[in-house]
């Protein structure tokens, strides 16, 4: 089923993201203007990975929830649910996630967020390197609203 | 933790042979017992300036090297005999890959930790050997190289081929080899050359979550990714005569197919899961490590218990999926000859386990004990006559298979008895890393790599161009040194030695 | 009923109708089979358990069947089934000869002409020096090593014999004969120290044996998992369901 997108729906974000050395699997370091903009960057540094995000084109969304009980294990949760959307039904690889909810005060930590991309297909889009895992290992949350400076540094197992 | 300069830090290593090094208590807080790794001259440099680089100011919040998480495995609770360090050991996620460390079952304080087994559960290796020689493969080569790859999923977001339902899939993580055994994809004698036999008895399906399976069910039956592979080698050196006659191994030119591949999707979760739960566990328990990454339970704990349960049915899952693959293997070879697979003597030599938790028995200073020996980046080696090997393998030890990496040479080796006084009856796993992902992205051509590939006469099949760089034997270790130090140590020995013809990758 | 198959066996007419609840027609079993199966009452007795209506019947057929050897039992049905058995037994013992040849081990044998009834070898004398000599000319013959007691050397030759002297044997060795690289189990690891060359030697054969049987009964679960996939085998693959090679 084809669904219809706004035209702000489909313009892709800038990029705020990069990969860091480490020895044996990579460190994803993202920001942005916003703790929101940088998990969402952070999100779309990890598909980056799985594949070449200019062969992604926006043909359906999906629509995910994760929960914390800090702001580390929000990330965690948030990514584990990117990478369980892309390694099971409906195997999406997404060039854009916008996060519409996001609490990060209180008992417990929420994020939902839209996701959207395609069904990863074979010879469409580029193979790059399974992500196994998130882990908490050298997580960093930058959170510092006074100067303006919102990053986030996660390692993914590969 | 405690910041000392790297001459400081050289204080607590000590030499104990040219191919082996102890770490003395109070390298990092809290040791039960000492650490020792095993390197010779060439690794040795690498192990040390992996220290020295942590020493650095500023390194605060990085990866700890692979020395210091060694020591730090020595602070669990409950654990005997010494934290051990591979020649192939580096820094990983809380566990160092390449090390292997032992806890004792009947001390209520021991621990079981999903760091200590790794993401890729019962990620192995499996060798199998066939009647034909290189003379018979060389003139196919490419088109052979080409029907593997047509008949096995490669790759990040590959499926598998063999049709499997939800009910399939409950049944084959219950029974492992088994279902395979029971639909016909494998051989009896099979199941007779892998560890465990191919089935982890204590594997609970209920316990595994149903991400868990989700993300497994259309992984059964591929390669996966990184640094997974399936490859046609021939055989280069024979060390041992007698103990590769006994693998149906019998001169050089030989050929045999090799498949490094682990329980895909549904291991990553169940460890993701299980380290969920963990954290909470130790909160509750109180259990205090030197690494937050050390995330583990008590083995009597119900978390503890799960994630064994758990663990035991990824880990069927993996021997279902590499038994998968053997079958692809075989058909693939067959359409190319046009005889049976039988014909071919397409025979399972042996298949390891080098990510796994396991219950076994020991001496620890004279005294039997059942211990729950983690071996991660380590590969179990038992001396000859141990009941738990095969009965072909009786005289000559446990083979222990130690895949090369892209390019490289693999080995097979034997257990010894040494190896089971020192190790508890462990060996490495590969070659193990050496140079970063990313630093092999920027430093490394994929064109170069495959040209130099090409240049020595490897065939190659691979789904990501990306993956070749960060893959490249140039990102390695020298799995030849890593191997040399394990033979001169006396911990295996070295029996064959096989050489790549063709590559299939992710 | 086993009481109706055994009273068929032997010959007892209407042996499928009879209704041994009914007192009057166990009665009359019982006598039938005195008279005519195990005959070993005294005429007296068997005159009384005749009488079928006598009110002293069952005393008497009581000690009648303690003087047989029937142990006390729960009801008169499960003292009939032994009396039952006890009649077979003296049947099968008389022609014993006639039933052994139907026996399940001797099925095989039927075809061979002349079945001798007894067995030559029963009249061996095993203890003999003759015997003793006899077994050590064979044992020399077939290249086995003779042992002390000729029993046990007769069970080494019989070994040979089965084993590499049969019919189907001689005629395709490569069947039969193990083929490998031999080992060089001389110079292998025991894994333990006897701290004596000669027990060590022996520990190693020992070892050697034993991973002969384990290998046996591998291949005999081996041999069974195949036996069973020949039902339960079904391998597919579905190259719809992936995509593979591109």
């Amino acid at each position: 089923m084809e669904e219809s997108f706004s035209q702000e729906e489909l313009v892709l974000p800038q990029c705020k993201y990069e990969y860091l050395d480490h020895t044996a699997d990579v460190q994803l370091h993202s920001w942005g203007d916003s703790l929101k903009e940088a998990f969402e960057q952070c999100g779309i540094a990890m598909f980056g990975y799985m594949t070449e995000l200019p062969s992604v084109e926006i043909k359906q969304s999906s629509e995910i929830e994760a929960t914390g009980h800090d702001l580390e294990s929000l990330l965690f949760h948030f990514l584990d649910e990117l990478l369980f959307l892309f390694s099971a039904e409906p195997f999406l690889i997404c060039s854009k996630v916008t996060i519409t909810q996001f609490v990060c005060e209180g008992d417990e930590f929420k994020i939902t967020c839209k996701c959207y991309g395609e069904e990863f297909t074979l010879g469409k889009h580029p193979q790059g390197t399974e992500v196994k895992a998130i882990t908490y290992s050298a997580m960093q949350i930058i959170n510092e609203p006074s100067q303006n400076k919102f990053e986030v540094y996660v390692i993914i197992d590969i | 933790m405690v910041v000392r300069q790297y001459q400081q830090e050289l204080e607590y290593l000590e030499r104990l042979s040219p191919y082996c090094w102890k770490i003395k208590k109070g390298f990092q807080p809290n040791m039960n017992v000492e650490g020792i790794f095993y390197v010779n001259q060439t690794l040795e440099k690498l192990m040390f300036e992996e220290l020295k680089n942590a020493c650095r100011p500023g390194m605060a919040g990085g990866f700890l090297p692979g020395v210091k998480q060694i020591a730090n495995v020595a602070a669990l609770p409950g654990i005997v005999g010494r934290s051990i360090g591979l020649p192939d050991v580096h820094s990983g996620y809380g566990f160092a890959i390449g090390n292997m460390a032992a806890f004792d079952m009947n001390n209520p304080e021991s621990i079981v930790s999903p760091g200590g087994v790794g993401f890729d559960i019962n990620c192995g290796v499996r060798l199998l050997r066939t009647s034909l020689m290189e003379s018979d493969v060389l003139p196919i080569k490419e088109q052979l190289a080409q029907s593997l790859f047509d008949h096995i999923p490669v790759g990040v977001g590959s499926k598998g081929i063999i049709p499997m339902n939800a009910k399939d899939l409950e049944e084959a993580l219950e029974m492992g080899m088994d279902w395979s055994l029971r639909e016909g994809y494998i051989w009896a004698e099979d199941k007779e050359h892998c560890e465990e036999y191919g089935r982890m008895l204590n594997a609970d399906p209920s316990k595994v979550s149903t991400r868990a399976k989700k993300r497994g069910l259309p992984q059964l039956g591929t390669l996966g990714a990184g640094n997974h592979y399936a490859e046609i080698q021939v055989v280069e050196e024979i060390f041992d005569k007698w103990a590769a006659g006994k693998m149906g191994i019998e001169e050089k030119g030989q050929v045999c197919v090799m498949i490094h591949s682990g329980s895909r999707g549904f291991g990553h979760q169940v460890a993701t899961d299980a380290l969920v739960q963990m954290e909470k566990a130790m909160k509750r328990d109180d259990i205090e490590t030197n690494d937050r990454q050390l995330a583990c339970a008590r083995i009597n704990s119900q978390e503890g218990q799960d994630y064994l349960k758990a663990m035991a049915a990824a880990a069927n899952f993996a021997w279902v999926n590499r038994s998968s693959m053997t079958f692809l293997c075989r058909q693939a070879f067959a359409k190319q000859f046009g005889l049976a697979p039988d014909d071919l003597d397409m025979h399972v030599i042996y298949d390891v386990s080098h990510n796994i938790a396991k219950v076994e028995e020991h001496i620890v200073d004279g005294v039997p004990k059942t211990l729950l020996v983690h071996r991660k980046g380590s590969t179990r080696a038992f001396p000859p006559h141990h009941p738990l090997i095969p009965v072909d393998y009786q005289l000559t030890g446990q083979p222990v298979l130690i895949g090369g990496t892209m390019g490289t040479c693999s080995y097979v080796l034997t257990g010894t008895e040494q190896g089971m006084m020192e190790t508890f009856g462990s060996t490495c796993h590969g070659a193990g890393r050496a140079l970063s992902r990313a630093k092999s992205r920027r430093n490394l051509d994929y064109t170069d790599v495959l040209r130099k590939l090409e240049s020595t006469g490897i065939t190659i099949r691979v789904a990501s161009p990306k993956l070749v760089m960060e893959e490249a034997p140039e990102s390695y270790k020298n799995v030849t040194d890593v191997v040399d130090t394990c033979h001169a140590a006396g911990i295996s020995k070295k029996c064959i030695k096989l050489r790549p013809i063709a590559v299939i990758k992710g | 009923m086993s009481h109706k198959r055994f009273l068929n066996t032997l010959d007892y007419p209407q042996a499928d109708s009879v209704n041994l609840n009914d007192e009057k027609t166990f009665r009359s079993v019982i006598v039938w089979l005195e008279e005519n199966r195990i005959k070993g009452a005294p005429q007296a007795v068997l005159a009384k358990l005749k009488d079928l209506d006598s009110k002293d019947w069952h005393q008497v057929y009581s000690k009648y069947k303690d003087d047989l050897g029937c142990p006390v039992l729960e009801s008169k049905l499960e003292e009939l089934q032994w009396i039952l058995g006890y009649a077979v037994q003296i049947e099968h013992l008389k022609n014993k000869n006639v039933y052994i040849k139907h026996a399940v081990e001797n099925l095989q044998k039927e075809n061979a002409p002349n079945v001798i009834a007894e067995n030559p070898l029963d009249n061996l004398d095993f203890r003999s020096q003759e015997f003793a000599d006899g077994i050590k000319e064979l044992a020399n013959a077939l290249n086995t090593v003779v042992h002390p007691d000729p029993l046990i050397t007769l069970k080494a030759v019989r070994k040979v014999i089965c084993q590499r002297l049969a019919p189907d044997c001689v005629e395709n060795p490569d069947k039969y004969v193990v083929k490998g690289t031999p080992f060089p189990y001389q110079d292998s690891d025991l894994g333990f120290d006897l701290k004596d060359p000669v027990l060590n030697q022996a520990a190693k054969i020992l070892r050697m044996i034993y991973i002969q049987d384990l290998r046996n009964l591998q291949t005999k679960a081996n041999e069974l998992i195949v036996a069973v996939q020949s039902v339960t085998a079904n391998p597919k693959t579905d190259t719809k369901l992936g995509k593979v090679g591109f």
